[in-house]
């Protein structure tokens, strides 16, 4: 069975270069006539695209269509900006807000990406039929809809996706105090307002506000384990000497800053009643 | 000089036209003696494509024009682009407000790079969907998925470079996913930020990857891939009536009146 099937695709190549031979054309020009075309359509795009990315946006302040020059200059000190991939990582980025830290992100960061690539290589392994009409190929055909429909939609995710801004989060830092009762507590106020600031937002959620990107855990209530705001401190700082490598280390922020937001953590027990 | 039957007196004696032609010639004959390399152009150019072949085979060749629109602009970015934290920014800067066309050049390897990818994926779901990734071309099609890795690849390290905000922080989390993975990740983590914070080492490496070692990983392949295109031939389109290689087992195609080479009993599966 299988050695026939090699003889028939043998075989039926043989047939394809005596009919190629026979009543093809030649690739000049008439091939090449189309590919030429095509090539001077994709520069006059690309060319296209770079003017009207250049004429309607302004340096770092005017976005204009299609995105800013620059944004600001690069500084790891304020971590008050959201990361953002480049529109064709959008897929993988979306991704990461559904598998959750810690069980399942590695599913989302390597797991799935490397489990297509995989079979992406090894497609022609897979599908070893030598049809190749489209009527009578249904799961390729349903397949490719499939892969098509979920590319766009986690793009289209991705390319929407809220992020909360520190500067938004700041303005519930009272209501966050109330709910958790930690209002008379100064260090923990002071804290709640650094994790609003520095950014903690963009990638965890708390009571309610903020992302849940690279699977990042909701805090509303991660300090009703009672580990104390020295465990926090010491995590935030250094994330990686806990197994967690994708969380950034903090600990630029400075020891006081660092035991501020322990206390608001150590604080936040999860909301009251 | 060429031989003829016609007489020892117009052999050693050629007409102007025939001195002329091969005076003309002579540094192509020069070249093909010396390397192969005009027949090898002659084969490229004049080889036989199936007869059917359409718009949707461009596709190939325009992805291969926006990789060449990359390697260009890239190149006179290069000229001017410091791959340093200090003057990192201030040189896109400078290439984007002050250069003359600097702005072009580098709007053009921005926005060339997302063509370059769209195209990638036009081009392979072209070939799936023609079932070009069949027998024999197998091999080709597994150079065509590292290639689009290849191309992903570029994006990831290329984003870094401005060293803007957007640049630094997705590149932040981008290194802290690697390092998720297991066994390996840390690893490749560490070496990509070259030590605890993403820095001038973290710079270098990237843009040593973007301009050198991926680039050059991405040649390699497309010349292998072209090597394989021209060795195994173009697919036609599956829906064509007369696709090289069909089958001759279904009823005749209306156009082919190829009867007599008709097998019977063998299910048609359209060629290749």
């Amino acid at each position: 069975m299988a050695s026939r099937r090699i003889e028939e695709r043998k075989a039926q190549h043989k047939r394809y270069k005596e009919d190629v031979e026979r009543d093809g054309k030649p690739f000049f020009p008439h091939a090449m006539f189309h590919d030429t075309v095509m090539s001077l359509v994709v520069v006059v795009v690309i060319i296209g695209l770079a003017c009207v990315w250049y004429f309607t946006a302004e340096g770092s302040d005017d976005p204009g269509w299609l995105g800013p020059h620059y944004t600001e200059k690069a500084d790891p000190g304020t971590t008050d900006f959201i990361p953002r991939p480049d529109w064709f990582f959008y897929f993988l980025f979306y991704l990461l807000r559904i598998f959750k830290w810690p069980d399942t992100v590695v599913l989302g960061t390597v797991g799935i990406p490397n489990i297509l690539l995989a079979i992406l290589i090894a497609l022609p392994f897979i599908d070893l039929r030598r049809e190749r009409r489209l009527s009578r190929r249904p799961v390729a055909i349903v397949t490719a809809v499939i892969v098509v429909l979920a590319m766009g939609t986690l793009t289209y995710k991705g390319a929407t996706a809220e992020e909360a801004l520190g500067t938004q989060l700041v303005l519930a830092v009272p209501e966050w105090a109330e709910q958790q009762g930690f209002a008379d507590d100064e260090d923990a106020v002071a804290g709640a307002e650094i994790f609003a600031q520095v950014g903690c937002g963009q990638c965890h959620q708390y009571l309610g506000t903020g992302s849940t990107n690279l699977g990042a855990p909701d805090l509303s209530d991660v300090g009703a384990s009672n580990r104390g705001p020295e465990f926090f401190a010491g995590y935030v700082a250094n994330p990686a000497q806990f197994g967690n490598n994708v969380m950034p280390p903090y600990a630029g922020l400075g020891e006081e800053n660092l035991a501020k937001l322990g206390a608001f953590l150590d604080a936040s027990k999860g909301p009251k009643g | 000089m060429a031989l003829s039957d016609r007489g020892t007196a117009i052999a050693t004696a050629p007409t102007r036209g025939e001195q002329l032609k091969h005076v003309a010639l002579y540094p192509l004959t020069w070249l093909e003696e010396r390397s192969g390399l005009v027949g090898a152009v002659n084969y490229f150019l004049f080889r036989k494509v199936p007869r059917d072949t359409s718009w949707f085979h461009t596709l190939g060749s325009a992805t291969l024009t926006a990789f060449l629109v990359q390697a260009i602009t890239g190149v006179v970015l290069a000229f001017y682009y410091k791959p340093d934290p200090d003057s990192a920014y201030q040189s896109i800067q400078f290439i984007t407000n002050d250069l003359t066309l600097g702005w072009l050049v580098r709007g053009m390897h921005k926005w060339g790079a997302s063509v370059f990818i769209i195209l990638m994926f036009f081009h392979m779901a072209r070939v799936f969907l023609f079932g070009a990734y069949k027998y024999p071309r197998e091999l080709n099609w597994i150079i065509g998925v590292l290639l689009l890795a290849m191309g992903m690849l570029e994006g990831f390290t290329g984003y870094l470079l401005p060293w803007d905000q957007t640049a630094y922080w997705a590149t932040v989390v981008g290194i802290n996913l690697n390092g998720t993975a297991p066994v390996l990740g840390p690893f490749l983590a560490q070496f990509l930020s070259g030590g605890a914070e993403i820095g001038s080492d973290t710079l270098s490496k990237f843009y040593s990857l973007h301009m050198l070692v991926i680039p050059g990983a991405i040649i390699g392949l497309i010349l292998l891939h072209l090597y394989l295109v021209i060795r195994l031939g173009v697919t036609s389109p599956p829906w064509s009536d007369e696709a090289a290689g069909r089958d001759r087992g279904e009823p005749a195609a209306p156009k082919g009146g190829r009867r007599g080479l008709m097998r019977p009993g063998r299910r048609s599966t359209n060629g290749q």
